[in-house]
């Protein structure tokens, strides 16, 4: 089924003739500089536009760490790693879990996230055994179950104010780590067990603590100081990565349990709106097959410069697809999100996830957004329809974009509409 | 019982004709040789298969199934080299076949064939004919991939066309009947098929061999051709893409 890549690409790089520069950016978000430029202008865009905080003027800094960590993919395989700690104490476990966050406006999860201040302490990904202090207590922290004490001294003042990436959630200044202190932490039992059984492969690490409840951020936290794994083959991993590869991971286990399961009875349509977005999660009676269709207004994140709205998809059938999904980690949250409901309730579905982002959806926040978004809405109640055709039609009233154009942009909605079967004959 | 000796060319083929549609398949063995039928999971093709006694160097079976798991067949096949001869063996009692490559000995466990569907050919009238050489027609399926996902074919009395169309780009590919090995139509006949599921049903072709095309307007095709030196045949049934709505 992988051809059907070649005609998505076109797609993309038609789109991308027709209006120079701009719709690039949906496919780089800040991570390729496709633009050629040394910095992606959208993100300077929403660094110099961040409130500008009082910048820290000292170089110690103690507080209860969320608990955080952050690994860099700069200058990889030698990259920055350590704590995250905020000027405050108390329960700030909040700080650093998105789970949470679907109830917080964009304004207040900037807020909190700027107080963050990034510790870096650079290192190889291969070392983390390395018997430095500040290796030893950024694991801990990342095994943690509850806020953790931190007290960090820096090389120098914190420099920057908040940081917008488009798969990771924003935080605030960082600089160089010097020393770093942290009080006993207690570990989230499920997540230890997998960080002392040094004979467990990392995938069935993931799938264990997962299957024990616990929840995505806190596995994608140990996932990335190396905490899982065959013991030579832990190493740190950055933390924009790790995202993805635990999303990928799992989504890919319980797809394996999906793609066996009695189809659902009906198609169906889920919706939610947050931040602007409007999402729709369409599923249909037919075997396993998905994708993920996000369109952008101009003026929105990913689409800044244009005044047309861009289309993006990625897509897989039934015999899942090999490369890197174009639209990058967010089809992977997304993707998990949606086997979620599906492995629960022990059905197969050929899904489509639609998105509108509208201008009010100002600046990147992270994956997370995708996948908590999708988990709200298939936790709502869906409508019901005996037909593709009628349901699309219900697409149309919820959605800006006209269905034609949406058909346009999909391979799952063609193939659905458009491939017969042999049993029709 | 099953009892055969048969060179892993023979069954790599069975491999290459099956794999790119099914996971897993339901071998009915009889005396007089093997075959198969299965439907791939999104039910677009069908692939038949019929492999006679004769293309094995030896053979005793009685009537029997055997579940076979393609992937793992396949991983055993990659052991043997080309000309090696295989020798296979059905252990009842453990349900599992006994694959011998020289002096190595696989056993492999098979899958019970109690819940693999038997699947229904449907019931075509198709009414054009083409014979075509491989070669030639897989020259235009591998230049339709790079611009689109599907294909047209379409057949008068005197010629059989391929067009692809992409965005920006195009194929085209058009024989007239005399570089065809045989063409008989009743009228003009069109059809639109995904690229991806059409060059897999043909990639194991080669060279000169022809391959049988039957098709008409809007309908499934079929698609014929022979392997291991004629003692098998494949039949490959495709539904269309119809874009009217």
């Amino acid at each position: 089924m992988q051809t059907y890549n070649n005609n998505n690409q076109k797609h993309l790089f038609k789109e991308k003739k027709s209006t120079n520069t701009i719709n690039q950016c949906g496919l780089c978000r800040g991570t390729k500089l496709l633009c050629g430029k040394d910095r992606c202008p959208v993100l300077v865009r929403f660094h110099a536009k961040a409130k500008a905080k009082p910048l820290l003027d000292t170089l110690h800094i103690g507080g209860a760490s969320p608990p955080s960590v952050f690994i860099g993919r700069y200058g990889y395989p030698k990259v920055s790693i350590g704590p995250m700690i905020p000027p405050v104490m108390g329960d700030t476990s909040i700080i650093d879990t998105p789970e949470l966050w679907l109830t917080k406006s964009l304004d207040e999860i900037v807020d909190f996230r700027s107080q963050l201040v990034r510790g870096k302490f650079a290192i190889n990904i291969t070392d983390v055994e390395n018997s430095s202090n500040v290796v030893e207590y950024t694991r801990e922290l990342a095994l943690a179950k509850n806020p953790v004490y931190t007290d960090a001294l820096f090389e120098k003042k914190p420099y920057g104010r908040i940081v917008f990436h488009d798969e990771i959630q924003p935080h605030g200044p960082s600089a160089p780590i010097k020393t770093l202190d942290i009080t006993n932490p207690k570990y989230e039992q499920h997540i230890e067990k997998a960080y002392y059984d040094t004979d467990l492969r990392a995938k069935n690490a993931i799938l264990d603590v997962y299957n024990d409840g616990v929840q995505i951020s806190a596995i994608q936290r140990a996932f990335s100081v190396g905490a899982f794994g065959v013991k030579k083959h832990r190493r740190f991993v950055p933390t924009r990565w790790s995202i993805t590869a635990v999303d990928s991971t799992i989504g890919a286990e319980l797809m394996k349990q999906t793609k066996t399961a009695p189809y659902v009875n009906e198609v169906r349509i889920y919706t939610h709106n947050q931040y602007d977005n409007r999402w729709i999660i369409l599923m249909t009676p037919s075997e396993w097959q998905y994708e993920l269709i996000e369109a952008w207004y101009p003026n929105t994140t990913w689409n800044q410069y244009g005044n047309t709205i861009s289309i993006f998809n990625s897509y897989e059938f039934y015999e899942g697809r090999t490369t890197y999904a174009e639209i990058g980690g967010c089809y992977y949250a997304a993707r998990l999100a949606v086997n979620e409901l599906l492995t629960k309730e022990r059905r197969q579905a050929g899904v489509i996830v639609l998105r509108e982002a509208h201008p009010g959806y100002i600046m990147p926040i992270g994956v997370w957004n995708v996948r908590e978004c999708v988990r709200k809405a298939l936790t709502q109640s869906c409508q019901k329809f005996d037909t593709l055709q009628e349901a699309l039609v219900k697409v149309t009233e919820i959605m800006d974009i006209p269905l034609q154009r949406w058909i346009n942009n999909s391979a799952v909605l063609k193939n659905q509409l458009y491939q017969r079967r042999l049993e029709e004959f | 019982m099953f009892n055969a000796k048969v060179k892993s060319d023979v069954l790599k083929g069975i491999i290459d004709v099956t794999s790119p549609l099914v996971n897993e398949a339901k071998f009915n063995v009889t005396s007089k040789g093997i075959s198969l039928r299965a439907v791939d999971p999104a039910h677009v093709a069908m692939v038949d298969l019929e492999i006679k006694s004769k293309a094995f160097e030896e053979y005793k079976a009685d009537e029997m199934e055997l579940g076979i798991d393609l992937d793992k067949f396949s991983g055993i096949m990659r052991l043997a080299n080309s000309g090696d001869m295989i020798s296979l063996e059905y252990d009842e009692d453990a349900n599992r076949l006994i694959i011998k490559i020289g002096n190595l000995v696989r056993k492999m466990g098979l899958i019970d064939t109690a819940g693999m569907p038997d699947s229904k050919a449907p019931n075509l009238t198709l009414p054009a004919k083409i014979i075509i050489k491989a070669s030639e027609l897989s020259q235009g399926v591998r230049a339709s991939e790079a611009v689109s996902d599907h294909l047209t074919l379409s057949v008068d009395k005197d010629t059989f066309e391929l067009f692809a169309e992409g965005d920006t780009d195009t194929v085209h590919l058009k024989l007239p009947k005399d570089m065809l090995v045989e063409l008989t139509t009743q009228g003009k006949h069109k059809s639109l098929f995904s690229i991806d599921y059409f060059s897999n049903m043909i990639k194991s072709v080669k060279g000169d061999d022809p391959i049988t095309i039957s098709m008409g307007t809007d309908n499934p095709i079929k698609v014929d051709f022979d392997f291991a030196d004629k003692k098998g045949h494949v039949s490959y049934l495709l539904a269309p893409r119809i874009e009217s709505d």
